[in-house]
Order: C-alpha cells, then sequence, then structure tokens
C-alpha cells in the first residue's frame, strides 16, 4: 500500500505551477469510489461496443441499397475524426489547468472541447442526412442498421459527454469547481477520451477497412 | 513520511493524473503524433497501391496504426500511464473479455472462411 502524503502542501507551495498531489483515498484500493466506478463503466462499455462493432462486421456487405463503398466519404469523416482527436487534447489540457488551480485556462478548455465534440455531432448529423438522401435509411439494409446503430450509439455517448462539459463549465463559471475537485473533471475526462478510442476503433473498422 | 519542497513525489503516492507538472508540452506532442497517425490511416485511402499496405496488407497495417492510436490515448491522455496499475487490469480487462468473446461470436459465424457463411 502507497504512503500517504502529509507534506503535500509544502510541495505544492514551493512552486506556483505545482500540482496538488492526490492524496491516498480511504478505500481499500486507495482510488476513490468515483473514479474505480468509472474505470469499471468505461471496462462494460467495451463489451457494449464491441457487441455492435461484431454485429457490424457481420452485417457489412448489404444484400440490398447502396454499399459503403458507394456512400462513405472518407475525406469527410477524415476532417470529423481529427477534430474528435483534438477534443482529447483539449480535454486533457483542461484535467492540467484545474490541477494547477487555473480556472480561467479550464473553462477555455472545457469550452474548447464541448465545441469540438459539438462539431463532430453537427458533422455526423450531416452525414447521416446525406446518407438518408442517398437512399440509405435504417431499415434499407442489413449493412445500414448496423450502421447507424453503431455510429448512432457512439453520437448519443459524444452528446452526453457535451452535456457533462457543458455542466462542469456551468459549475466552473459559477466557481462550484475549486481545485480539489479536479477529480471530477479528470473523470468526465476519462469518458471524453473513451468514446474518443471508441472512435478510433469505428473510423478504422467501418471507413477504411475495405 | 514528510516530504520538503525539495522532494520530488514518489509516484506511488499519487492516485491521479499527477506525477510530475509540466505535462502539457507532452499532450501536446501525443496529439500531433496522433494526427499524423490518423494522416497515415487516411492514406490508405488515398493512396491505395502504396507498397506498405498493398492488396492482402492493408488490414493489419490499419489495424495495427489503429492499436498504436488506441493504446496511446488510454496510456497518455487517460492517465494509464501514471495511475495504479489497478485501474489498468481493469480496463484492459473489459476490454480482453470482449476481444475474446466477440471472436468467439465471429468464428461462430465462420466470418475467418470466406463463402461458408450466409
Amino acid at each position: 500500500m502507497a504512503e500517504t502524503v502529509y507534506a503535500h502542501e509544502s510541495v505544492a507551495e514551493a512552486d506556483a505551477h505545482a500540482p496538488v498531489a492526490h492524496i491516498e483515498h480511504d478505500t481499500n484500493t486507495g482510488i476513490s469510489n468515483t473514479k474505480l466506478a468509472m474505470w469499471l463503466f468505461l471496462a462494460s462499455e467495451c463489451l457494449l461496443f464491441g457487441g455492435l462493432i461484431t454485429t457490424y462486421v457481420l452485417y457489412r456487405h448489404p444484400l440490398e441499397g447502396p454499399t459503403p463503398k458507394e456512400i462513405f466519404d472518407i475525406p469527410f469523416t477524415s476532417t470529423s475524426s481529427f477534430v474528435l482527436l483534438m477534443s482529447s487534447l483539449t480535454m486533457v489540457l483542461a484535467v492540467s489547468a484545474i490541477e494547477r488551480a487555473d480556472h480561467e485556462r479550464l473553462r477555455v478548455w472545457l469550452g474548447a472541447t464541448a465545441l469540438l465534440g459539438a462539431t463532430f455531432i453537427a458533422g455526423q448529423v450531416y452525414e447521416f442526412t446525406v446518407f438518408v438522401r442517398e437512399g440509405l435509411g435504417f431499415t434499407t439494409s442489413r449493412f445500414s442498421s448496423a450502421f447507424y446503430t453503431l455510429t448512432g450509439f457512439h453520437g448519443v455517448h459524444v452528446t452526453i459527454g457535451i452535456i457533462m462539459l457543458m455542466s462542469m463549465l456551468f459549475l466552473s463559471l459559477r466557481g462550484k469547481l475549486p481545485e480539489h475537485r479536479s477529480e471530477t473533471v479528470e473523470v468526465v475526462g476519462l469518458y471524453w477520451h473513451f468514446v474518443d478510442v471508441v472512435w478510433i476503433f469505428i473510423f478504422a473498422v467501418v471507413y477504411l477497412v475495405p | 513520511m514528510a516530504l520538503t519542497s525539495h522532494d520530488p513525489i514518489p509516484t506511488q503516492v499519487l492516485d491521479g493524473a499527477v506525477r510530475e507538472y509540466s505535462r502539457d508540452k507532452v499532450y501536446v506532442l501525443t496529439a500531433i503524433f496522433l494526427g499524423a497517425i490518423t494522416g497515415i490511416e487516411v492514406s490508405t485511402y488515398a493512396w491505395p497501391d502504396f507498397p506498405l499496405w498493398k492488396g492482402d496488407m492493408l488490414v493489419p497495417v490499419l489495424m495495427i496504426l489503429m492499436a498504436v492510436k488506441f493504446f496511446t490515448v488510454a496510456y497518455i491522455f487517460m492517465h494509464l500511464r501514471f495511475d495504479k496499475k489497478i485501474l489498468t487490469w481493469f480496463f484492459y480487462s473489459g476490454l480482453v473479455l470482449a476481444v475474446l468473446v466477440y471472436l468467439a461470436v465471429l468464428s461462430m459465424f465462420r466470418i475467418w472462411f470466406p463463402g461458408e457463411h450466409g
């Protein structure tokens, strides 16, 4: 079991940029229950998205309607993927900012992350609209059902993430997110990064694998 | 154990994101690296005849690039590099379980033997 830092205040005060060391939590693992719960939740989410990706792999060859090759706009989706990837950077910078008690930058990075997430969702809505116009409805083929279910579930996760980010931003603006609650931002960040890694899978398996 | 301002904070006492400060530069470099990998992934679409990923090599190359991106995000951005090992075990156990279960499902559907399924 790791030892508790008793003198972390003196370490932090010695350098204005030093983060506050996380003190051991009074749990069996030494990890806060919130953080542990989030990691367990993310582990279970692997199973959910694993199921959806597997279903897509099984049904990716449509028996009728447009094929993936005919309908996918890879340059557009690549741009969306890059936007989501960069939102992971702004998220981790937000966590870093609150650990330094830099609340102004925390708000900037939280806002930027939410904005990038919203841009990704806007891109997804546009993509779905174009697909439907081109004749790929939800029930057009087994491919379309699997595709919309997988990417739609991911989109819902991103949307929930944006709501959490906006809540953090709102709390921060009201002064209810002091630096000693940095773990709250970190836990939201874990969720956001998970959404990003899921898209890394989806982008490669759904869009790029021929 | 009491620490002075000159002592580095031992890694094992930290349960969270913090081991050392000034990590922002590492994060930016990581993002550039991830962007570059994404660029290579997109190149497989733009230049399908490039020798490195021509023909049967395309899927393995994409899977390797995907894995590199996945573990980079988990390791650096999700702080598994700096966090307690138990969190790594939790997350990877879920991941491995998912992969094994769905490999079994795909095998059940004979996805590895084109022409036999459906």
